[in-house]
């Protein structure tokens, strides 16, 4: 795809992020019919300025993200000037946003890693459970534990590339 | 070094990159990557990684990955669709309006106010087509007509009107009282259109006129026999 400004390339755009754009979108703003609103406005954004579009500085990906941000931004700012009315919602992410994509990169990243990795990452790093003990929870010698946080380090960084990290 | 040895070292460089190594065993990997450029590099990967992982909240891993409705992609291109074809009747608009008298143009703007501050009425009747049949060989003329809360949309379309001829128009109602809806000069060749409005209620009107080339041209909006009251187009 070199632009953005055919109906059928929303359509094949969509195709291929909507799923990560609405993740996002939910996560930053905690609301899942916001959030439909946020990639709804992101993709007629995105068709409006389709021509600007240029393959060569970015991806599509990267670009429909930078959209969604302000979308994100605007549908903040909108939401921030209204009264309260959504008694027992979730609280929208207070994490400045380019965090929250980052933050958002990494859970879906180790959504998206195999199971065995994600569970040995889970427990021995956020759950700072000794390897000793993950080991005998799991029936596999302390080595295999550690080379399963190599390999599942591995794989993430895998994971983040695939959704434009290039750190 | 054994190549066992140094496998061995590269597989706890996971630990080593988040921390979680005993003293003992972080001090001989240290020692190792002194002298392992392989492992080095291979840590500086890692650590990339692992400075991330903090930003993480474990209890959002574990959620399942939300999904969008099924039925938003097909939201978003039916509004696409709409967007699109709203766009390209403002294009034509404005293409016909650089052109339009001030008095045309002010209906326009004032049929835009009206549109947003009016509480949408009388937009459930169908638009109306009118054609005149009582034209110069060469010519044609026809007209699309849309209710609206202000009033009356017309879609005019002429054909075989000589260059720079001014068109203006009309609708009458049944009294025969004549509402004006502004008018409009073609500039480049003999086929065009333009969009017009007047503040005749689409349900009253019961023709429409052109006045052009010193000719008015009348046609009935709903029925032949409302011809009587006439709308038209005057050539001059």
């Amino acid at each position: 795809m070199t632009g953005m400004t055919r109906e059928r390339d929303v359509r094949e755009a969509y195709a291929a992020h909507s799923g990560e754009l609405y993740g996002f979108a939910v996560r930053s703003l905690g609301d899942a019919g916001l959030a439909e609103e946020a990639v709804q406005e992101t993709f007629l954004r995105a068709w409006k300025a389709g021509e600007r579009f240029d393959p060569e500085i970015g991806s599509l990906r990267t670009w429909l993200f930078a959209i969604l941000r302000n979308v994100v931004i605007d549908l903040g700012r909108a939401r921030a000037s209204r009264p309260r009315v959504a008694e027992g919602g979730v609280e929208p992410s207070v994490e400045p946003l380019e965090q929250a994509l980052l933050a958002w990169q990494v859970e879906e990243a180790m959504r998206r890693i195999g199971e065995d990795h994600r569970r040995v990452l889970l427990e021995t790093h956020f759950r700072a459970r000794p390897y000793s003990e993950v080991a005998a929870e799991l029936g596999v010698p302390e080595g295999t534990i550690k080379s399963r946080v190599y390999y599942g380090l591995k794989a993430l960084r895998v994971a983040l590339e695939e959704m434009g990290y290039e750190g | 070094m054994r190549a066992d040895d140094h496998r061995d070292w590269k597989l706890s460089l996971g630990a080593y990159a988040l921390g979680d190594l005993p003293a003992d065993e972080r001090a001989a990997i240290s020692a190792h990557l002194e002298g392992c450029a392989e492992c080095r590099a291979e840590l500086r990967e890692l650590e990339g990684v692992a400075a991330l992982l903090p930003l993480a909240d474990p209890a959002r891993i574990e959620q399942p990955t939300v999904r969008p409705p099924a039925d938003l992609g097909a939201r978003i291109e039916a509004q696409i669709a709409a967007e699109s074809s709203r766009e390209g009747r403002e294009r034509r608009r404005r293409r016909v309006r650089l052109w339009v008298g001030g008095a045309a143009a002010t209906a326009a703007v004032a049929a835009i106010l009206a549109l947003v501050v009016l509480p949408v009425g009388g937009e459930n009747s169908p638009a109306q087509q009118v054609r005149f049949a009582s034209v110069p060989n060469g010519v044609s003329i026809h007209a699309t007509l849309e209710p609206h809360a202000f009033g009356t949309e017309i879609h005019m379309y002429v054909k075989g009107v000589r260059s720079g001829t001014l068109c203006r128009v009309f609708l009458k109602d049944d009294s025969g009282r004549t509402y004006p809806a502004g008018s409009f000069r073609y500039r480049w060749g003999d086929d065009s259109e333009a969009e017009l409005s007047s503040a005749l209620d689409l349900s009253q009107a019961a023709a429409l006129g052109v006045h052009a080339g010193g000719r008015t041209f009348v046609a009935p909006i709903s029925s032949a026999t409302a011809l009587a009251g006439g709308a038209g187009i005057d050539l001059t």
